[in-house]
């Protein structure tokens, strides 16, 4: 062909359908070139990623914000074998900075690549951010030395690679860990949470987890489903007041040399626990260590999983029985001969003194087992157990926290139940609670004659709401002048007494118990549960205390241990709480 | 075009003249094979332009896919970073941590009796945290991607004839 005889637009028309052509030959040949097959066989595998969207674990909060659980930046460290140039290299840095088998280390790196199958391998796993930039760096240092690691006699972590996820924290550490529980985070698959605020919400604090198919076409690239936040939770906690309560506890323990102890504060008109201190306490940060700090026996919370019989703190459930019933009056008198006998047993008082003529004032003050033996009579089994029944006792009480345990109350129907028992209950022996149940059945005195459910739970975050809890009244057991009449009784007897457990300043009430305990089914006399429940301002009640030595070496008395501990957690409550001495308070509020 | 001349020989003289006619307006053969080469070219170009403007949109398509898969891990990301500066806030002031500040600063833990206590009309005292709003309308299960963004350019177009033919329906209502 004569290129001179081409007109241009020939020559055009020639030129632009060789290019159409040679695109269209480019495609024809794209299509059916032998890495096609190869390409469509890597679209089947590599063109959907099936990934697990799993909601972030909710965060736990005090009643201020303060945060007691959340999540914090870790990283895994893996090899992808298909681009491993020294696994000794890998080996070694990895064991050295993180502290795994050399050995171990070294065989997974080696592994063979293996498409589809063998392509990864985890070295290390929960490795905090300062760890892996010293990692970073050393790999740098290799990188510079020896680029793309084609040298094999010279370091290289080539391969080497880190991914980050989140792993579950406490950043107050020991602090309330009894009420919050621990997540197994180590099992990144199937983490639960146990014990506590953890278990009893884990559901909530879990979210949601599924699996979803994303296709990685980009063409076909459409919004990446993300798994809902889940539920953070807001506690009644009150941190600082829990930080208190828990040095105080303690010094308590190691004080008396007591085996343990528990201390609740519980707000007697809303049922929020403020603090509910125990130990053994552990770091929930390590777990793993639960074993060893919570041997065969002992309650991970025994504020709510210890059932022991209380002693004399139970007085007070049987005197407000009796005076709503109206079977005594403050001011009824009991002469006090030092012994009863009740179903053919004798019982006699603490100190096996008779005490002579006391009133019921005298009676709650001296802690007379004879005299509350003789009110629990005059009461009659069926309405001492009524009240013990609407106090809660027998019963859970339904706080939000796992594991709350419970002992059966033995009553006249029962085969187990014998006359003796009316005595014995009434001064709290031969009955088992737990120290919640306590403040619980305790808390109606505070609040007009209104028992409360006591919970943890001021409030939860979902879907970016907060939802706050409401307060349930578990009933009203005694009457608003019954508990009026029981708590001003128990003021007095404290003031009288000049009790350890009296603030300056402030009026309280409460009641010393010493309950000795059973060993080898016989009671012993050296070994006992110091205990004292009180409350106050008693003309505004904002707080319950309730205090649990067990086994106090120093004393055995619950009014020489446990009153003094009351006392200074009052100490420290008043001021955290914001409650004026009595008279200012009554000077502010005349204002 | 083809005439008929077996008529009579004024009509054969007006064919002639009108086969002339028609001769004079033919076009030339080279003028033929330029139309054919324009049409031939404009079509070609049309082709490319199409194709072009296919290209272009599938690329934008394709590059609109990635960055949107990237912004999803780069979302990861930045919520696992503020999930570990909260804790890292929360280790900073923590009790214990706060406590010590506070001695450090010569602070102590004060004795009830030396607390004094002011009337302070109207306020009711510290509140309990409040991170989220109460209770409302919920939100959450609107989709973030405005539908502009989710549909194609015969979605679009359906949906405006629908919305159009709506408008007129009610109109005549």
């Amino acid at each position: 062909m004569n290129l001179r005889s081409l007109s241009r637009p020939k020559a055009l028309g020639l030129l632009l359908t060789a290019f159409v052509a040679v695109i269209a030959i480019q495609m024809i040949r794209i299509q059916t070139s032998t890495h096609a097959a190869y390409l469509d066989k890597w679209a089947q595998n590599y063109g959907v990623e099936v990934r697990t969207v799993q909601s972030e674990r909710g965060y736990i909060y005090d009643r201020w914000g303060h945060l007691l659980a959340g999540n914090k930046e870790v990283y895994e460290i893996g090899a992808e074998l298909q681009y491993v140039k020294n696994p000794a290299s890998i080996a070694s840095a990895v064991s050295t900075l993180f502290g795994v088998n050399y050995d171990a280390t070294y065989d997974a790196a080696k592994l063979v690549y293996e498409p589809g199958n063998m392509v990864y391998v985890t070295l290390a796993d929960f490795v905090t951010s300062d760890k892996l930039e010293e990692l970073i760096n050393l790999k740098k240092q290799y990188e510079a030395a020896n680029p793309y690691g084609e040298n094999p006699d010279l370091p290289s972590l080539r391969g080497l690679t880190w991914t980050a996820h989140l792993q579950r924290t406490y950043p107050e550490n020991e602090l309330a860990s009894n009420i919050l529980g621990f997540y197994t985070y180590y099992d990144r698959e199937t983490g639960k949470g146990y014990f506590g605020v953890e278990e009893e919400y884990n559901e909530l604090l879990s979210g949601t987890k599924q699996k979803v198919v994303i296709k990685l076409d980009p063409y076909e690239m459409q919004e990446i489903p993300s798994a809902p936040a889940a539920a953070s939770l807001v506690l009644t906690i009150d941190r600082e007041i829990q930080r208190s309560v828990e040095t105080i506890l303690n010094n308590a323990v190691t004080k008396n040399k007591a085996a343990n102890g528990t201390i609740i504060v519980m707000d007697p008109e809303t049922g929020e626990i403020l603090a509910m201190a125990a130990t053994p306490r552990f770091n929930p940060n390590n777990y793993w260590t639960y074993g060893d700090v919570f041997t065969a026996g002992i309650s991970f919370n025994k504020a709510v999983s210890q059932v022991y019989e209380p002693g004399s703190v139970f007085k007070v459930l049987t005197m407000a029985a009796a005076l709503d019933t109206n079977t005594v009056k403050p001011t009824t008198e009991f002469v006090d001969t030092g012994v009863i006998e009740v179903g053919g047993w004798e019982i006699y008082n603490w100190d096996r003194s008779a005490w002579g003529r006391q009133t019921m004032v005298g009676c709650m003050q001296h802690s007379l087992n004879v005299c509350l033996s003789w009110i629990a009579t005059q009461l009659g089994p069926t309405s001492f157990y009524d009240y013990l029944n609407r106090f809660g006792i027998g019963h859970r009480t339904n706080i939000d926290l796992a594991g709350e345990e419970v002992y059966p109350l033995s009553q006249p129907d029962d085969p187990t139940w014998y006359t003796i028992n009316l005595a014995t209950n009434s001064f709290g022996q031969g009955v088992a609670v737990t120290p919640i149940q306590m403040v619980m059945a305790a808390s109606a005195f505070a609040n007009d004659g209104k028992m409360v459910v006591p919970h943890v739970l001021k409030a939860y975050i979902q879907d970016g709401q907060q939802f706050s809890t409401a307060t349930k009244i578990a009933g009203a057991p005694v009457t608003a002048a019954t508990a009026y009449t029981l708590t001003e009784m128990l003021a007095v007897s404290l003031e009288e007494e000049a009790s350890d457990a009296l603030v300056e300043g402030y009026r309280v009430a409460g009641k010393t118990g010493t309950a000795e305990i059973a060993v080898n089914g016989q009671y012993s006399s050296y070994a006992t549960n110091a205990s004292f429940v009180g409350w106050g301002p008693v003309d505004d009640p904002k707080f319950i205390v309730y205090v649990w030595l067990e086994k106090p070496k120093s004393s055995i008395w619950g009014s020489i241990v446990a009153a003094p501990v009351f006392r200074d957690v009052v100490k420290q409550l008043v001021v955290l709480m914001n409650i004026p001495p009595d008279d200012q308070r009554f000077t502010l509020q005349a204002q | 075009m083809t005439q008929s001349n077996e008529r009579t020989p004024r009509k054969t003289h007006r064919t002639r003249a009108k086969v002339n006619l028609t001769q004079a307006f033919r076009q030339a053969p080279w003028r033929n094979q330029v139309q054919f080469v324009g049409l031939f070219l404009l079509a070609l170009v049309v082709v490319v332009l199409v194709a072009s403007v296919y290209l272009s949109i599938s690329g934008r398509a394709a590059a609109a896919g990635l960055h949107a898969y990237s912004y999803s891990l780069e979302r990861q990301d930045l919520e696992r970073a503020i999930a570990d500066h909260k804790s890292q806030i929360a280790n900073l002031t923590s009790s214990a941590v706060m406590e010590q500040r506070a001695k450090d600063a010569g602070f102590e833990r004060i004795d009830p009796s030396q607390a004094v206590y002011v009337l302070v009309p109207g306020y009711a005292g510290r509140q309990p945290v409040v991170l989220a709003a109460p209770p409302g309308v919920s939100n959450s299960g609107i989709s973030l991607v405005k539908s502009a963004y989710r549909q194609s350019l015969w979605d679009w177009m359906f949906s405006g004839i629908n919305r159009l033919s709506d408008s007129v329906g009610g109109s005549t209502q």
